[in-house]
């Protein structure tokens, strides 16, 4: 292209650019002709075309929102840290650094006076991102101790609950062994009307506190007794039996069977197993004997006592 | 005398050229009055002296091209900025102090249509050495009313051309549309009608003698 068709060329395509008509590749052409031949660039054409424009320009009274942004602007236009004015006078000396840093700029292409502000601002948003992670850091942290903290607190409030569940479990399966013994006590006193009752009393020092009661049916021939505060015994070392006392049958007592207190607490209801048949006993006593029980007792150890 | 034709003035010059004193064209001789050289020399009231004088007449510019507000406001204040930038570079032996800022506007608010239509940015003034090289239009010295007459032996399609851009602020499409004119033709005769408009401008400053 001839030196004149390029000029012509640029002549066109500044012209599209005063007028905001460009299209991306002939913004790419007009930056390539630009540099090429910049001698004959001017503003001519621009300033031309905003006299046209301004000629019909009504300028019109600004808004308050936008007077308050622009003045908020103007403080900005005094800070000596952004760009100065092309044509502001300066002393050159405090400038020879600056010369000697724009030298190191363009011989180590470091980042330039635009780039700075922009790598400022984001190493000043990186540092406070920073900041907010190790904020967040240090209360994760903290909540981490929190929770560990409740953490045991809860294990050891829930071992102790389950330990409470577990001797509730017990209980409730002791009292769920006992339920049957206990239906068949109560059914023998409500459904029966001849049946007997007999209240215990402790005949020793070591029993006293004892209490409790013996029922016995003679038509059924089926009785309980009733026990509370009787010592629990070791069954290895001895055992405790019930004498049926019956003058009508024997003058010596009947064996009423073996038995064991396992509980301390709590009531305990044994069943009277009798070897042989009762007809009208008057008295029934407990003694301590050797495991297994005595055919016939010495009474060495007696412990309770009831009588009619 | 009815009040209602009774005008109160700011200052001696606006009585002045309301008696025809003098013209009420801008930098008349009067270089104490231009506001860009004490900006450009940081005084710190002139900012504010130049947003109150120009703001209207920008504020004007960008709202033929930015219909958005808050993108208006906000392309007003970055005018502003680049006017603090450069205003070292104005030269009022080249261009009118108005002339000058409405050519940032101008140039801000093309931009700014352009991003919209994912076109690339223009360079700005920053790159434009030549800024302050003499006009050989003369713009500073010619008012604008009589500017338009000096382009009136343009062809008559093109002053139609003109006015609808210039005037009524219609886009190239627009006017295609309001012409009937293909966009390319609209386009032509548009970059050629304003290659055209300062040839004319150039001979009609020869031909007063006006220094180049």
């Amino acid at each position: 292209m001839s030196m004149e068709k390029t000029l012509a060329r640029f002549e066109e395509l500044d012209a599209g650019r005063v007028l905001g008509d460009l299209t991306s590749e002939e913004t790419s052409e007009w930056q390539i002709l630009v540099t090429d031949i910049e001698d004959i660039h001017s503003i001519e054409l621009e300033l031309l075309a905003t006299e046209l424009e301004l000629k019909h320009v009504q300028p019109c009274d600004l808004s308050s929102s936008l007077s308050n942004k622009l003045a908020d602007t103007i403080p900005a236009f005094s800070n000596k840290n952004i760009n100065q004015p092309a044509a502001q006078i300066i002393s050159i000396l405090p400038w020879l650094g600056w010369a000697a840093a724009a030298c190191l700029i363009i011989f180590f292409n470091l980042p330039t006076g635009d780039d700075i502000q922009k790598i400022s601002a984001e190493l000043s948003q990186a540092n406070a991102e920073l900041s907010d992670n190790e904020k967040t850091i240090t209360d994760l942290q903290s909540v981490k101790q929190e929770l560990a903290e409740l953490n045991e607190k809860l294990s050891g409030e829930l071992t102790t609950e389950l330990g409470k569940i577990e001797a509730l479990n017990t209980q409730i399966a002791k009292l769920t062994e006992k339920l049957p013994l206990l239906q068949k006590f109560e059914s023998l006193i409500q459904d029966e009307p001849a049946t007997k009752r007999l209240e215990f009393a402790s005949a020793s020092d070591p029993y006293i506190g004892l209490s409790g009661e013996v029922i016995w049916n003679d038509e059924k021939q089926e009785g309980y007794m009733s026990l509370k505060n009787l010592a629990v015994n070791d069954p290895t070392k001895n055992q405790y039996q019930l004498w049926i006392v019956d003058p009508e049958r024997d003058e010596l007592p009947v064996d009423g069977g073996v038995f064991d207190i396992t509980e301390k607490d709590g009531k305990s209801i044994i069943p009277i197993r009798n070897a042989l048949a009762i007809n009208k006993p008057v008295a029934f006593v407990i003694t301590l004997e050797q495991p297994g029980g005595v055919v016939k007792s010495k009474q060495e150890v007696v412990v309770a006592l009831a009588k009619s | 005398m009815p009040f209602r034709n009774f005008i109160l003035f700011s200052n001696i010059q606006s009585f002045e050229i309301a008696l025809g004193i003098v013209p009420p064209s801008e930098n008349q001789g009067l270089a104490e009055k231009l506001i860009l050289p004490l900006v450009a020399k940081g005084d710190e009231t002139a900012m504010k002296r130049c947003i109150d004088s120009y703001g209207p007449l920008v504020w004007s510019i960008v709202c033929r091209r930015i219909s958005e507000r808050v993108d208006a406001e906000e392309t007003c204040q970055e005018i502003f900025t680049e006017v603090w930038r450069v205003a070292g570079r104005f030269d009022s032996k080249v261009s009118k102090e108005s002339t000058f800022i409405g050519m940032i506007a101008r140039r801000r608010s093309i931009d700014w249509q352009r991003k919209q239509n994912r076109l690339p940015a223009l360079a700005n003034l920053d790159s434009l050495p030549e800024l302050s090289t003499p006009s050989t239009n003369n713009l500073h010295s010619i008012d604008r009313s009589e500017l338009w007459n000096i382009l009136k032996d343009l062809p008559s399609d093109t002053l139609n051309l003109f006015s609808l851009h210039f005037e009524k602020g219609l886009t190239h499409d627009e006017i295609a549309r309001q012409t009937k004119l293909p966009i390319g033709t609209v386009k032509t005769k548009l970059r050629r009608g304003l290659i055209e408009a300062r040839k004319l401008l150039k001979e009609f400053n020869h031909g007063r003698g006006v220094a180049k």
